[in-house]
Order: structure tokens, then C-alpha cells, then sequence
């Protein structure tokens, strides 16, 4: 693990929310991008598995059901790798702040939790910039399912119904998700991540990051 | 019962080669000889993987490919055919023959500046071969070859990494730092190194000679 675990030396500032589906982050993401455009902050946001080089292919062959984890893992890697080369680290030159809806600990937890090997999988995103801020959002795999799934039954992947945990896919989605959140808490203090409780109200969480978020900019000496 | 160091029941041979080094033609003759002694034979080649090798060539026609998603591509596209074909084919016991193998992407991701260490790990998984056989050729003989054939293509002559803008330069100057990094694993993974400039029957004997050497042990029977 080289750069994951090293300051980086960009003008801009990177910030990453994490956490299982429904967990809030997104909505949080998006108020803190209005408020830091505006305080006439220069701004971009990037989503998990939105690159036009690979996305499509990895929604077609999920739709399809057809990837082994090692696959899964490498091909959401390609998408990463190219978010990063061409949108994340251009911007972070530029002095951009970088707000990223999942960044790699979504593969270190999602990957593992399919059985990949953590080692491996680190090292394969070797090349990621670590975040200034990283904020995971902590809720228990029952509340995101009824978030999420109160009108429909939860998807093949999300629901990790490739490992075959069970036939119900309700079922194998709170197995499989808890495996997920497990992996979540193990990075914590690994990669000096910031845990939230997802239960707390919108406002008090956002008020929460606006203020980390601006201790960490003084320290660069941006005012907002 | 376990009868190679990758624990399968089939053989797994590779040839491996810069491009134009006669592999497909040796494969071919290679998989014919196996199948007129009646064992079965599965051919994989290089990123031909039904999911992934369509987006690999659409991203190169479209020069979309930096150098590590370069890397991370081939690696799915290995993957896939790794776990969907050549696993379930050795686990069968089939003589599996292989069009390159993980040698390929060492040698072009480094000298695309990649570290050695991290595209290993992407590979780490893969199964050792039985045999690789490598076809040693020039790069002057090569640069006919292919002219004469296929013609220079962008990342076959190593256009992207930026060496030259002049084809030619660019592919001479490529195809030797991949020869170098060839060299340097022919040791390491104990390569059956071949003068690819010997005519091709008298490449194929020695293969075959090679490979009967297993058979003949009575390991497939």
C-alpha cells in the first residue's frame, strides 16, 4: 500500500462518503456540493462504476449475472482507474475539490466480502490517491433494506445472491450486507476513516461534515 | 489424485512470443498432433474473452487506454477465460493450449511503466503451465513479418507509451524493450526457449518432442 496510505501533495482536496446502499451518503454528498458551490468553490463529484470506458459493460454482464468475483473486482478496478487517471487526479492538480460518491474501500469491502482476497485486492488499487476526508456512514443492513427495497426485491449483486447464501433474496442481502459492513468497520482505523451514525438526523450530519470539511481546508489555507 | 504442481487433472502448455513470432501457426499444428493421439485439446488465445475484448478493442481504437487501465483490462479479460474456461478445461483433464499468458502482460505492462510487482499480483492466482515454450525471434526479422503481413498497428508498436512518433521507430524501440523483459523470465519461469527463425516443422517437432516427453509418462491416461 503505497499512496492509499500517504498524504497526497495536490493543490485540491479529495472527499469520499462510504457505506451500504441507503445509508444517506449520496444525499449528504449533494448538500455539500450546493454549499461549496455557493461559496463559489470549484467543485467536481464522480460516482462509483460511471466510467464511460467500462460501465455499461459491467451493468451488461451483471444484468446477466455472469462475473466471478476476481472479474467483478478487476473490472470495477478498470472504472476506478480511469475515473481516477482522467477526472479525479486532473482535478485535484487543478485545486479542485473532489467529492466521490465510494471510492476503492467499496471494492476493499465488497470484494472481500465476495471472498477476494484483502491483500490482493489492496494491491490492486495500489494507485489510488488517499482522501483527505473519508466519511462512512454506519447503518445496520435492516434499515438499508427497507430504505432501498420497500417496492421492489433487492437486485442479483446487491444482494450477493452469486455466493449463494440463500434463495431468498431479502435474505441473502442482509447476510451478504453484514458481511459488507463488517469489511467497512475493519478499514476504520486502517485508513483513518470517520464513522457517522446514519440514524442521525440530515441536518445534524451535514452541519458535522461542513465542519470537518472546513478544519481541513483552513489547514490548506482555502477560506470558505 | 494431483498430478501437476497446479493440482489439476489436464496439461497446461503456453507459447508465448512477441507478436508475429509464429505462436498461432505452432499452436494450430500443436493441437492437431494432440487430437490425432485422441486427447482433448481446449485452445485459448490472448483477449478473447466474449465480455471484455470487445471493450478492450473499442477503448484502443478510440485511444482511450492509459497505462494502468491498460493493465487492469487484459487482467479481467484474463480472469474471465481463466475462470470460465481454462480452469473448468484443465479440471476436465484436457491437454488446455494457450495463445500467450500472463508472461504477455509482464512484459508489455512494464515497459508501459508499470511496477512489476503490482501487475504480478494481478496474475498471482494463475495457475503455473506444465510447459511454456517461447519463440525467440529478432526484432529486424520480426519488423518484416509483420510489415509484410499485418502492417504496423498503434499499440503493437507501442504508439501509446510514446517513444516515437515515427512508426517504425516506435515499434522497433517497443517490441526491444519487450524483448528484454522476455529474457529476463525466461529463467525465472523456465521458458523452453525456441529460434523462432527455424523453419516451422522443424519448431513444431521440437515442441511435440517436448510435450510427448509428459505424455509419455502416462500422467493423461
Amino acid at each position: 500500500m503505497a499512496k492509499l496510505t500517504e498524504k497526497h501533495n495536490y493543490e485540491g482536496t479529495l472527499v469520499c462518503v462510504e457505506g451500504i446502499d441507503g445509508s444517506g451518503k449520496s444525499t449528504q454528498l449533494s448538500l455539500l456540493r450546493d454549499w461549496l458551490k455557493a461559496n463559489g468553490k470549484d467543485v467536481i463529484y464522480t460516482e462509483w462504476n460511471s466510467s464511460p470506458l467500462i460501465s455499461q459493460t459491467t451493468k451488461l454482464a451483471k444484468k446477466k449475472n455472469m462475473l466471478s468475483p476476481r472479474t467483478f473486482s478487476l473490472l470495477h478496478a478498470v472504472d476506478f482507474a480511469d475515473r481516477l487517471k482522467q477526472v479525479i487526479a486532473p482535478a485535484l492538480k487543478a485545486g479542485f475539490i473532489v467529492l466521490a460518491d465510494r471510492y476503492a474501500f467499496t471494492a476493499f469491502a465488497r470484494d472481500v466480502a465476495r471472498g477476494v482476497d484483502p491483500k490482493w485486492v489492496r494491491q490492486v488499487y495500489d494507485f489510488a490517491i488517499r482522501p483527505d476526508l473519508t466519511i462512512y456512514f454506519d447503518i445496520d443492513p435492516k434499515t438499508s433494506m427497507e430504505r432501498i427495497c420497500f417496492n421492489r426485491t433487492p437486485k442479483f449483486y446487491e444482494a450477493g445472491m452469486d455466493l449463494k447464501l440463500s434463495n431468498d433474496p431479502f435474505e441473502s442481502y442482509l447476510i451478504f450486507q453484514t458481511r459488507v459492513i463488517n469489511e467497512y468497520k475493519k478499514m476504520l482505523e486502517e485508513f483513518d476513516i470517520v464513522k457517522l451514525d446514519a440514524n442521525d438526523s440530515i441536518h445534524s450530519k451535514q452541519v458535522e461534515i461542513r465542519k470537518m470539511l472546513t478544519k481541513i481546508l483552513e489547514a490548506k489555507g482555502v477560506e470558505l | 489424485m494431483t498430478k501437476f504442481k497446479h493440482g489439476y487433472e489436464g496439461l497446461l502448455i503456453v507459447i508465448e512470443g512477441t507478436d508475429g513470432s509464429g505462436k498461432s501457426t505452432q499452436l494450430e499444428l500443436l493441437k492437431r498432433s494432440l487430437q490425432d493421439q485422441s486427447y482433448g485439446v481446449m485452445v485459448s488465445e490472448w483477449k478473447t474473452s466474449r465480455l471484455i475484448a470487445d471493450v478492450i478493442d473499442d477503448a484502443k481504437d478510440r485511444n482511450l487506454l492509459n497505462a494502468t487501465t491498460y493493465s487492469l483490462l487484459y487482467a479481467a479479460d484474463f480472469a474471465d477465460r481463466l475462470e470460465n474456461q481454462i480452469i473448468p478445461a484443465l479440471k476436465s483433464g484436457f491437454v488446455v493450449l494457450l495463445d500467450r499468458y500472463y508472461y504477455t502482460a509482464l512484459a508489455r505492462d512494464v515497459v508501459r511503466g508499470q511496477n512489476i510487482e503490482w501487475v504480478k499480483n494481478l496474475y498471482d492466482y494463475a495457475p503455473e503451465p506444465d510447459l511454456v515454450f517461447y519463440l525467440d525471434m529478432p526484432v529486424d526479422v520480426l519488423l518484416k513479418r509483420i510489415i509484410g503481413t499485418t502492417g504496423l498497428d498503434f499499440y503493437e508498436s507501442g504508439r501509446d507509451v510514446g517513444f516515437s512518433t515515427d512508426f517504425y521507430n516506435s515499434f522497433e524501440i517497443y517490441q526491444n524493450k519487450c524483448l528484454e523483459q522476455y529474457e529476463k523470465m525466461k529463467k525465472r519461469y523456465g521458458f523452453i526457449s525456441i529460434d523462432g527463425t527455424k523453419t516451422i516443422s522443424e519448431i513444431h517437432k521440437i515442441m511435440s518432442g517436448e510435450v510427448q516427453k509428459i505424455l509419455d509418462t502416462g500422467v493423461l491416461d
